[in-house]
């Protein structure tokens, strides 16, 4: 690879000129004069040999200066010449030193000149335009205002970086119409996933757009909640016995409603499990489980670890007796219908949901009974009929020669109301969550979730009365109700079962057979009443031919088609009353995605567009709701961040309070509230302000420095803090697209997988989070002794075992042991710096004074020589190689300056992975001699080489590069204030980060924009220099 | 998400599909149009390649299926008749089958993935593979208004079959992604609106007029400096309108270059709204969609299930009492044999419509392949170990037809389906190492 090719520098960029100073107005007189007589002649005889023409050196043609008004706009570059006579790194070497006092009279003049600048432009917010979110933006936007994480700009172009670094400023993010297409299909993605409930508009992790997902969507929902209820009997034992011995554990106060909240189970439950355990004068299984009760150990006993084992006993009893005395029932008998025909299994189903609080007495056997036959379990019947005398057969020898089941002659009915009193607590299931078709045999058919076990055709059916009536409060049972009838809103569940019963299955009434079904009906919907109430007569007609049809039969028959009847009917009013609500629903969501309440005249607009969607369209309510919240999303009020001043003041009722902030003579005012609630949560999250954030907008407060700071500490501890964290810090120190990194050989390095790629780059994230979460000091970035790591990480760092999934991160305190602590050793730094089969101690070096100490380094020469690819296949050592780049004067004037720190750390290998031989088995050398000559070996000597000559130069960066991406633009000379204000508070501080957070959000330059109109309008495209290879980097 | 029939009152559904792909085929020139600049008989490489398949499920009856030798000397049997006509386009073949898709149990799990040769689950969530009519989608359909049509003369079921697998599986046979099945479209209307009034794209030009009026009052309200931004958001819009528009107009332009070569676009009024009370004319709707939306570049990828698994529609018309499924337990019936050679004489007629339309010196069924499928050799026995497989058409000069290809004998490795389907591909430009079960394209074809 070319030396070259890793120092991709950009040139000092091209665009800041237009964000820095756009009226350089006239300097002083003495400046002027000053710059004539004794800058510029010094530039010629000193600099313009090399920096001009047509190859200036460093691309830096210091000719083009030739006002004092030209260094003002391109004051960074020459701020660098300022750095470089300071250090008299210029002129290189074999060029004359100048006297002393003439370097000297041009350092003074660029200070001076910062110092004028710096005081006339106080406080200038600078020019931050319009700008679209940026992709990271966007998906977060979308992330949080639905609540699926869709990511829907995977496929975009990656945004350019303005010349801070950072892809969130106005300078860079451009539109086009390539773009704008992908915007329209991602909106067309987003609204994909919407689904209306009842009540308004909800988004699923996929798109709802085949029944297929909208049954998984509405199914997954219903399963999860069933599992998350506390349906154990063994912990309402252990929380019974924690009521007990309340006392002797030390809460004497405690009810049992405070014991099953801190158990966490059913309030409403336990107290009837503790009163069946208290019942007086028991018999037969009451007795049994008191006597179970009564056994458990005290607190105190050496027997205690063993308490659940008991519980679990007792549980295990409990299941064991209400498994042999469930009720059973069979499907009424139809001649000429099979038993799986939908009205019968259907009276089936109904019967077993209502009875699982109850016993079955005849499976008690008296203890005058002779000992009944186990009887031959039948095969399995056939799909049509019916299961209930396998499960029958099956259940009796399940049941055979169960002591406890026998009970005595002479007081049988006695022992059958324990037992019914027994089941009416402990029911036999409290709910099914899968059902197939030998219900209730669970052998077979696994999976089936919710299923009512019909063949073939689709079928659901919901058993959970036990978990309502026992376990759930009214808030519970209200939100499971729910989940059902959206399942049936969603899904269109009773019509589609409806239809596919029709045509599959209801043949069977006319002879046709058992599955195939009837022709379509002429004319006439399927679901209308007409034709359901046609099949429930024929149904009864035959039902009607045959005496010996159960006389079950035909009230299972009314029932069904009349509960269709009545479902579908029901839907229909359902769906009728739901579109007002999903119409305001719109509203909201409109509201939401543009950061700010709605006008009037765009409420009108948006319910205008729904009807012309409705009926110049022809499209159906939920296609013209999915069609208007795409069109939100390509609204130019929710892809932009656009300042307007009235912005929702028409409905807030405050106003706007133009207090204009007379900090410099650039006029500015104060953001709107919403403006400022979104730069707020752009900042912090990088994402759409939440609720609380346009609560305190619309309340008219946000501007009051105290609400303000509220806001950022409220903010800066919440999760989505990892917004920043991800696009903050992956973007100053260069990580960001490191998900996608490919350059790893993955043969030599086969512990080097996605999912080790993805800690690595999680590491500094997690990192950073904590350090803001916890208000640690940014000082821990580098002095940090601990890490984060997942178990993927830690085998890779060879710490000690990590249990869990990727998702499980740990803080490793003493990370030193293992070469690890603060960012510069993570794994992600080293590989990225690394070209593959070698490591790179030019990048490792460059990345450590560019990206971590901000040093600006000039690009390197067009020719520069190559570096073997493969460490394991080159003669020298790397650092052999480069010390003899180094010998070369042009080539040191820059490497001298880093290389050293790359040196360092070459005890990590090209996967960051510790190591003491490099590829081609020779031992490392992490010797290194830094700037300015003191000396050491490995990261320690980095660290403290740093730490005693370069910390300020760290806490500088960090602070510029903050306000860069809190301010979405480059720094300017007005900024200076603002940093001076950042670096000189931190010591006090404690380094926090968060004080760093609270300064910038206090400034006038978070806090006010520029009135631009009352100025030349600037034309950025026309201001662009001449090299503008800024935004080329990627 | 809707009735099978359209509620009374309730207006037509549209595609999501359609409106998602309004966006991204707007960037390529419509093909009729660039073709207006090409000389008279532009070679048949200029001709986009369309792909097909016509299901059958349940299987065909066995003792009247079978074709021997080549070109006009073609032996055809009796179920395969109505292709006599089309001898010289067709390639039978015989042998094929889809590992994937033995040992696991009956029907829908003999079907799930009969067009991507993937594993598929048991349960309730559904996981299969992309179908090879939706690689081919993903390839080509940039080029057109819609990536693929997908059809259905019958409805889809979502229940369970005894084998544990969902009946999604038997109702559909394109996956655009593992976990979802592309929805099937069976109102003729429904699918005729998507072709040919451009819905999805009359959609996008109504939410973009919007976006720019939008933009424009912005404008008037916001700094002059912000409106360089919200300029170049204006500009992108007006652009991106325009493409749209430009493939609205995709339909008047193949008409017009149709009428520059001195034949006539077949034209079709819209069909009637709700479903066919006849599964002939059902049928015959579907297909001729399916040909004129070929002919016209709207799409160059169809699939049309006629019958799907387990299928319960009735064919009074062929004097069959049974549901189609309850027949095919019969299947070396005659009245089976009817039911299979119906929808044979479909797939004849999708393929005789397709050669009657010029293209060039040949035909659009020339530039085709137009696959003929099922998913079951023999019912009663729900023997999959073969499947029934025409091809017709010579997709553009790359596909030798008039052939009877038998690969029964060849070898459990060199007769799988997904064989075939990386020799299809390979021609549409989409070269795999590897789809479903096959590593190796098909030998001879």
């Amino acid at each position: 690879m070319m030396i070259s090719s890793f120092m991709q520098l950009r040139t000092l960029p091209a665009v800041l000129a237009l964000a820095v100073m756009p009226a350089a107005g006239a300097v002083t007189p003495a400046l002027d004069r000053q710059f004539e007589q004794t800058v510029k002649p010094f530039v010629a005889k000193y600099c313009i040999a090399c920096h001009s023409g047509q190859t200036p050196a460093a691309q830096f043609d210091l000719k083009a200066y030739a006002t004092t008004d030209l260094v003002t706009r391109d004051f960074p570059r020459w701020a660098l010449v300022m750095q470089r006579l300071t250090a008299k790194e210029m002129p290189p070497k074999p060029i004359p030193a100048p006297p002393e006092e003439a370097r000297q009279q041009v350092i003074d003049w660029i200070q001076a000149l910062r110092a004028e600048e710096v005081k006339k432009s106080a406080g200038d917010p600078g020019l931050v335009l319009a700008r679209r979110l940026s992709n990271a933006e966007y998906n977060y936007t979308i992330r949080d205002l639905t609540g699926q994480d869709m990511r829907p700009t995977r496929e975009f172009p990656i945004d350019p970086a303005n010349p801070a670094g950072f892809d969130n400023s106005s300078e860079s993010l451009t539109m086009s119409p390539a773009l704008l297409s992908k915007y329209l299909q991602a909106a067309r993605g987003v609204a994909g996933h919407m689904v209306l409930t009842p009540d308004g508009i909800d988004f699923a992790p996929y798109p709802m757009l085949v029944e297929t997902d909208r049954d998984k969507y509405s199914i997954q929902r219903i399963v999860d909640f069933y599992l998350r209820q506390p349906t154990d009997f063994a912990d309402y034992f252990e929380a019974a016995w924690r009521y007990r011995y309340r006392a002797e554990l030390g809460k004497p106060e405690a009810t049992l409603a405070s014991i099953a909240a801190d158990s966490k189970v059913s309030a409403k439950y336990l107290p009837m499990v503790w009163q069946i355990l208290q019942e007086k004068d028991a018999v037969g299984p009451i007795a049994k489980l008191q006597a179970m009760w009564r056994d458990l150990p005290a607190p105190g006993s050496d027997q205690l670890q063993t308490l659940r084992g008991w519980c679990v006993g007792m549980r295990n009893f409990v299941v064991k007796i209400r498994t042999h005395t469930a009720m059973q029932f069979a499907a009424p008998v139809v001649i000429g219908l099979p038993a799986g025909s939908q009205p019968l299994l259907n009276w089936k189903l109904y019967q077993f949901a209502a009875h699982r609080r109850d016993s079955d007495p005849n499976d008690l056997l008296s203890d005058t009974d002779p000992v009944p036959d186990v009887p031959p379990i039948p095969k399995y019947p056939d799909s049509h009929d019916e299961a209930a005398p396998h499960w029958a057969a099956l259940s009796a020898k399940a049941r055979a020669g169960d002591p406890d089941l026998v009970v005595p002659a002479a007081k049988r009915s006695r022992y059958e109301a324990a037992f019914a009193q027994l089941a009416s607590v402990f029911p036999d299931a409290f709910y099914v969550k899968e059902r197939g078709r030998y219900f209730p045999d669970d052998s077979q058919d696994k999976g089936r979730l919710l299923s009512a076990g019909y063949h073939n055709t689709m079928g659901y059916f919901r058993d959970d009365t036990p978990l309502m009536e026992l376990i759930l409060d009214d808030e519970g049972q209200k939100q499971l109700n729910s989940l059902w009838d959206e399942f049936d809103f969603i899904a269109n569940l009773t019509a589609r079962t409806w239809v596919q019963y029709f045509v599959n299955q209801s043949g069977e009434v006319r002879g046709t057979g058992n599955e195939s079904g009837t022709a379509r009906p002429l004319d006439q919907e399927i679901t209308d009443e007409a034709v359901i109430k046609g099949l429930r007569h024929a149904y009864l007609v035959l039902a009607e031919a045959d005496q010996r049809t159960d006389p079950m039969a035909f009230q299972a028959i009314r029932d069904h088609f009349d509960r269709v009847n009545a479902t579908l009917r029901g839907l229909e009013k359902e769906h009728a009353d739901a579109e007002p609500k999903h119409l305001e629903a719109l509203l909201r969501f409109a509201a939401r995605a543009y950061r700010r309440p709605l006008t009037k005249a765009e409420r009108d607009d948006f319910l205008a567009y729904y009807h012309t969607l409705r009926e110049k369209n022809q499209l159906s309510h939920e296609d013209a709701i999915r069609e208007s919240v795409a069109g939100v999303l390509m609204s130019p009020d929710f892809l932009y961040r656009i300042d307007l001043v009235d912005a929702g003041m028409a409905t807030s009722g405050s106003t706007p309070r133009v207090a204009s902030l007379k900090t410099s003579g650039i006029p500015s005012r104060p953001l709107s509230a919403y403006s400022l609630a979104s730069r707020l949560s752009y900042f912090l999250w990088a994402s759409m302000p939440d609720d609380e954030l346009l609560r305190r907008a619309a309340a008219g407060d946000l501007q009051r420095p105290d609400v303000l700071l509220a806001q950022t500490r409220r903010m800066l501890k919440d999760a989505r803090v990892s917004g920043l964290a991800t696009e903050f810090a992956g973007n100053w120190l260069d990580f960001r697209h490191f998900e996608t990194n490919n350059t790893v050989d993955r043969e030599r390095f086969p512990t080097f997988n996605n999912d080790l790629r993805e800690a690595m780059f999680q590491e500094p994230v997690r990192f950073i989070e904590d350090l803001i979460h916890n208000d640690r000091s940014v000082l821990d970035m580098l002095y940090g002794k601990y890490t984060f790591v997942n178990p993927a990480l830690a085998e890779h760092y060879g710490m000690p075992e990590v249990a869990g999934n990727q998702n499980t991160w740990v803080r490793v305190d003493d990370a030193g042991k293992y070469q690890r602590g603060g960012l510069l050793p993570m794994a992600v730094f080293l590989t990225q710096n690394s070209p593959g089969l070698r490591t790179s101690p030019v990048k490792r070096g460059y990345w450590v004074v560019r990206r971590v100490l901000g040093e600006v380094i000039p690009p390197p020469p067009p020719v520069v020589p190559e570096l073997p690819a493969d460490e394991a296949k080159s003669e020298l050592p790397l650092r052999d190689m480069l010390a003899q780049h180094r010998a070369n004067p042009v080539c040191a004037a820059c490497h001298a300056r880093f290389d050293s720190f790359g040196l360092a750390f070459e005890g990590y290998g090209p996967v960051g992975e510790a190591r003491t031989e490099d590829l081609a088995g020779r031992s490392v050398d992490t010797h290194a001699v830094f700037p300015g000559g003191s000396q050491g070996a490995g990261m320690d000597a980095v660290i403290a080489y740093i730490r005693e000559h370069r910390q300020a130069d760290f806490v500088d960066n960090v602070s510029r590069k903050l306000l860069a991406y809190a301010l979405n633009r480059s720094l300017q000379l007005s900024d200076e204030s603002i940093i001076d204000r950042m670096e000189s508070g931190l010591p006090a501080n404690d380094y926090r980060f968060d004080w760093l957070v609270e300064t910038i959000v206090a400034s006038p330059q978070f806090l006010t924009r520029r009135v631009s109109d009352s100025r030349e309008p600037l034309q950025p495209e026309t201001r662009q220099p001449q090299s503008g290879d800024s935004q080329s980097r990627r | 998400m809707t009735l099978p029939l359209p509620a009374k009152n309730s207006a037509p559904r549209i595609s999501r599909r359609a409106v998602l792909r309004g966006v991204g085929c707007t960037m390529a020139l419509p093909w009729l149009e660039s073709l207006q600049a090409l000389a008279d008989t532009p070679p048949p490489s200029a001709f986009p390649k369309r792909f097909g398949v016509v299901f059958l499920g349940c299987g065909i009856n066995e003792d009247y299926w079978s074709a021997a030798g080549a070109g006009a000397a073609m032996k055809l049997s009796k179920t395969l008749q109505p292709l006599e006509p089309l001898k010289q386009k067709i390639n039978v073949i015989d042998g094929l089958y889809v590992r994937a898709l033995t040992g696991q149990g009956i029907h829908p799990a003999q079907t799930g993935s009969l067009l991507s040769g993937a594993h598929i689950s048991k349960g309730a969530i559904i996981h299969s593979g992309i179908s090879i009519d939706q690689m081919i989608a993903n390839r080509v359909g940039e080029d057109t208004p819609q990536s693929s049509i997908v059809l259905a003369c019958d409805q889809p079921m979502t229940g369970y079959h005894e084998s544990n697998f969902s009946l999604a599986y038997s109702s559909h046979l394109s996956w655009q992604t593992p976990d979802s099945p592309v929805p099937v479209e069976v109102y003729p209307s429904l699918a005729w609106d998507n072709l040919f009034d451009n819905r999805g794209s009359l959609l996008n030009v109504s939410i973009l007029d919007r976006v720019k009026g939008r933009a424009e009052a912005l404008n008037r309200k916001i700094s002059s400096t912000d409106r360089s931004k919200m300029d170049e958001y204006l500009t992108s819009v007006r652009e991106v309108e325009k493409r749209v528009e430009g493939m609205r107009k995709s339909k008047n332009n193949a008409d017009d270059a149709a009428k520059a070569r001195n034949t006539v676009a077949t034209t079709m009024d819209r069909p009637a709204n709700g479903l066919p009370e006849d599964l002939r004319d059902h049928v015959r709707l579907m297909c001729d969609l399916i040909a004129i939306a070929f002919q016209t570049n709207q799409t160059r990828v169809a699939s049309l299930i006629i019958s799907r698994d387990l299928s319960a529609m009735y064919y009074p018309f062929l004097g069959v009492k049974d549901g189609h499924h309850s027949a095919s337990h019969d299947n070396n019936s005659e009245g089976y044999e009817r039911i299979a050679r119906f929808h044979v004489s479909q797939y004849a007629y999708l393929a005789s419509k397709l050669d009657s339309m010029k293209e060039g010196d040949g035909t659009v069924l020339d530039n085709t392949c137009l696959m003929f499928l099922s998913n079951l050799w023999i019912g009663r026995e729900h023997d999959n170990s073969r499947l029934p497989v025409v091809l017709a058409g010579g997709l553009g000069g790359t596909l030798e037809t008039g052939r009877t290809l038998n690969y029964l004998n060849a070898g459990a490795n060199h007769r799988k389906m997904c064989g075939l389907y990386l020799s299809l591909m390979d021609r549409f430009g989409i070269e795999l190492e590897q789809f479903g079960d096959a590593t190796e394209r098909l030998e001879g074809l």
